[in-house]
């Protein structure tokens, strides 16, 4: 039978199943907590941090990611406080000035509100949110992708360096890339990227107006959104 | 091998090496750990012992291998007792004369005493010293009495004693409240009460837990750790049997770093002792309690001295954090209740279980008691591990202690706690050595490493260091961390190399807090502390670089110009010819000339010239 726990989101009493996390809570019941690593139905692993809330314990407020947080009863998150809106944005706006060339990254940059990159530059090709490893462990269960090395040199590769015959060819890494969709004005070359922001007037709500409510925004149609998926 | 099995065959061992000892006249101690070996213990060890057999002194002489004492500096020393006479420096060449004269005829060779530093008089005693003068050691001091190869040598200091007190009838529950009543808390940085986490623990639902050691030490310049494990691992072992029995645990880990050879060496062979004499394996001691504990070796990753990476690691896992939202204490190695603790805190329960909480908690201040061992390196004139009671002013440490500047130079601050730590100004050192006051002050006390900077420091080469440091060593899981730690760097390489604009300190701020917040781990959440606290304190340095364009201690190279002042230099040529780049021209008795185009800003000639002609702006 399934159990029920109380939490409170953004002063909003929820009624959650136990043993799911706090950003799958807070999606369901539609209050938008930006994200970028995690995927529904996979386990999370709290790379991006983009999905960063404050759990208020015994008067002291943690900062902590929603995806890795359980819910428990009596559990108070509040989701959109200034403190955590101005990290969130600092962390997309790192974010985007290391991969500018992806649709979904730079959403989640106007989705932050990001004005301005205040950081020269990287064009890479991956932020090493990990969603196409999980997707090879615990969808295809094929384990044809990991992480290697550490800090700096960490990246994603087959583990014995090249493809094995493991690897289903499923795609399904392609498919949940969030590099796999280039900005609308199409790909950027080295020297010309930019913050897209094009997207601003899609945010027709102001989450800090009205909190609580998820923005509904077409931002992040092409990448698969939470929100869309649940549609 | 005997088995011990009840506290009284502990107590027959006692009084036999009490005896052996008593039937030498003298006794040299010789530490031989990996500081004592680098600076070539071995060969005096050898050379000791070779010359006591030819002079027919094995029966009267007893010569102890120990682990270090402390005084790094000076090392390799003999302590020779009865007389507490420390002789310093000694070559193996000097093997011979110290045999013959000091323990055939007991004279007290001048040479290889102790000259202090600051006032230039030979110190006879070991306890007359300064550097120990002002120390309490608590844990260090027991190392000149045990052999770390003979567990006989640790039971005769009165080792498993505390574990056969504990065994004979002191309830789980006990232990706890005493832990918690002599206010011992973690030594491996944060500070976090150990009752309280054994509690947790203990409370914890399962029949299966763990408990680790967690000597993963990987600070630059701090060595307790691996200096305990090396010198005194029984006393690690004690310990972590009375907290595996207290929290209701079986199976123990040493988590040690591969680069620790010696202490690897050394916990592995007291292990074997202690299964030997039956103090680890099934009913120790006679009781129902079953404990045995193995040595898991990690590769050296800085990260996994961070709790949760240490277990995957343990585990056979990539070593990576995950999220502590649920505490290890609770799920922790192969998701059952673990207590990981620092070697320096197991290590401190023995004496707790023997001594009561009320010794243990007289010393230290309100929130933090007793003892804590640092490594004291830098610009001061006596380096080493230094043990202070915990409350004791910095400035005693740097000045009493460490024996003030080396150069002559001022000293501008102390960097306390490795990379996680901060920068603490001079005009703060009449801080306490307390985990909150340290703490307030923007700094850690860390795992316990102090390194002193004098005024030929710069702090944003120091911050840039650090980052460093981080960025090699971090995991590069989460974005804050990974991406954050990188452009701090970017920023911090920008200011240091000249080209700093006056909007990247703000930015350096707000990123360096969103790190310390927003990051998955606990070293994630420390690594801006570097730049937070100079950023804190030094921040007319940064504003310098950035709108002077000038570096005040003379370090950021892009930042200075090397120049040879016209009434200082005789024209000795020493510089011209010392100066690897030839940026350097002049006649002999005539002022030389330093091309700044051709400079490296090396400093070579620096150190070369005799009349400090070289000045650097």
């Amino acid at each position: 039978m399934l159990q029920y726990v109380n939490v409170m989101i953004d002063g909003a009493p929820v009624r959650a199943e136990k043993g799911t996390s706090v950003l799958d809570t807070a999606i369901h019941v539609g209050v938008c907590i930006p994200h970028l690593c995690h995927i529904p139905g996979i386990h999370d692993m709290g790379a991006c941090r983009l999905c960063i809330v404050e759990q208020v314990k015994n008067g002291r407020s943690k900062v902590t990611a929603s995806c890795t947080l359980l819910v428990e009863e009596g559990m108070v998150i509040k989701s959109n406080t200034d403190k955590i809106l101005k990290m969130r944005k600092n962390i997309a706006e790192l974010l985007v000035a290391q991969a500018p060339n992806s649709k979904a990254i730079q959403d989640v940059a106007v989705r932050c509100g990001v004005k301005d990159v205040r950081y020269p530059f990287r064009n890479e090709d991956c932020v090493l949110c990990g969603r196409c490893v999980r997707i090879c462990k615990e969808r295809a269960k094929a384990n044809a992708l990991g992480f290697i090395g550490r800090g700096k040199d960490r990246h994603i590769d087959h583990p014995p360096g090249r493809l094995m015959d493991y690897c289903k060819n499923c795609n399904g890494c392609i498919m949940f890339c969030p590099m796999s969709v280039t900005p609308c004005g199409g790909p950027m070359k080295k020297g010309q990227e930019r913050l897209c922001g094009q997207c601003d007037s899609q945010l027709n709500a102001d989450a800090q107006k009205m909190p609580g409510v998820c923005v509904w925004c077409e931002l992040g149609k092409g990448f698969q959104c939470s929100r869309y998926l649940a549609v | 091998m005997p088995r011990v099995s009840h506290a009284k065959d502990l107590e027959i061992i006692r009084t036999q090496v009490d005896g052996k000892r008593n039937r030498a006249r003298l006794e040299m101690v010789i530490p031989n750990g990996t500081c004592c070996q680098a600076s070539g213990s071995a060969a005096l060890i050898d050379a000791v012992r070779a010359e006591l057999a030819r002079q027919g002194l094995l029966q009267d002489v007893a010569l102890r291998v120990t682990g270090c004492l402390g005084f790094c500096e000076q090392e390799p020393v003999i302590l020779i007792e009865p007389g507490n006479i420390l002789y310093c420096h000694v070559a193996a060449k000097d093997a011979a004369e110290i045999v013959s004269r000091t323990a055939q005829k007991g004279e007290i060779l001048e040479q290889f005493l102790f000259a202090d530093p600051v006032s230039g008089k030979r110190i006879q005693m070991e306890s007359d010293i300064p550097f120990y003068k002002a120390q309490t050691r608590q844990l260090i001091r027991m190392h000149r009495f045990v052999d770390p190869f003979s567990i006989d040598d640790y039971i005769a200091t009165g080792g498993y004693k505390a574990i056969a007190k504990v065994l004979a009838g002191v309830k789980p529950e006990e232990i706890i409240a005493e832990v918690k009543a002599a206010g011992l808390r973690g030594r491996g940085g944060a500070g976090f009460p150990t009752g309280r986490k054994w509690e947790e623990a203990h409370e914890a639902p399962g029949d299966e837990k763990y408990v680790i050691c967690n000597a993963d030490e990987g600070d630059p310049g701090a060595y307790m750790d691996r200096c305990l494990l090396e010198a005194n691992p029984h006393e690690v072992l004690e310990g972590m049997m009375i907290g595996a029995y207290a929290v209701g645990a079986n199976k123990g880990y040493i988590y040690v770093r591969r680069e620790y050879p010696l202490a690897v060496k050394h916990a592995r062979i007291a292990i074997g002792q202690a299964r030997e004499y039956g103090l680890l394996g099934d009913n120790i001691l006679g009781s129902n309690f079953c404990f045995d504990v193995e040595v898991a070796r990690g590769g050296g990753a800085f990260v996994c001295g961070e709790s949760t990476a240490l277990m995957t690691s343990i585990e056979g896992k990539v070593g990576e954090p995950r999220a502590k939202d649920v505490h290890t204490v609770k799920e922790g190695l192969w998701n059952r209740p673990t207590v990981l603790n620092n070697v320096e805190t197991w290590a401190n329960v023995p004496s707790i279980m023997l001594n009561g909480a009320k010794w243990f908690a007289s010393r230290g201040t309100d929130s933090s008691k007793g003892t804590k061992i640092l490594a004291l390196t830098g610009q001061v004139k006596n380096t080493g591990l230094v043990e202070v009671a915990m409350g004791t002013p910095i400035r005693t440490i740097v000045y009493d202690i460490g024996g003030g500047p080396k150069n002559g130079n001022k000293i501008k601050a102390v960097q306390t706690g490795g990379p996680s730590g901060g920068c603490i100004p001079e005009r703060l050192f009449d801080l306490p050595v307390d985990f909150d006051a340290l703490w307030d002050a923007g700094s850690m006390m860390g795992s316990g490493g102090m390194v002193v900077m004098d005024d030929k420091t710069c702090m944003v080469d120091v911050a840039r260091y650090f980052l460093k440091f981080l960025q090699d060593e971090s995991c590069g899981k989460c974005v804050p961390c990974r991406v954050g730690i990188d452009r701090m760097l970017e920023i911090v390489t920008d200011i240091a190399e000249g080209h700093g604009r006056p909007e990247q300190i703000p930015l350096l701020q707000e990123l360096a807090e969103t790190v310390a917040e927003a990051s998955l781990c606990g070293l994630g959440k420390s690594a801006p502390n570097p730049v937070l606290s100079t950023l804190r304190y030094f921040i007319d340095e940064y504003t310098a670089h950035v709108h002077g364009r000038q570096c005040p201690a003379g370090v950021c190279k892009a930042l200075i110009t090397y120049a040879i002042d016209a009434e200082k230099c005789t024209g000795c040529g020493v510089c011209l010819k010392s100066c690897p780049h030839d940026s350097i021209t002049g006649e002999k008795k005539k002022v030389h000339i330093i091309d700044a185009g051709l400079c490296q800003k090396c400093g070579i000639c620096i150190s070369e010239c005799k009349f400090d002609a070289i000045t650097v702006k």
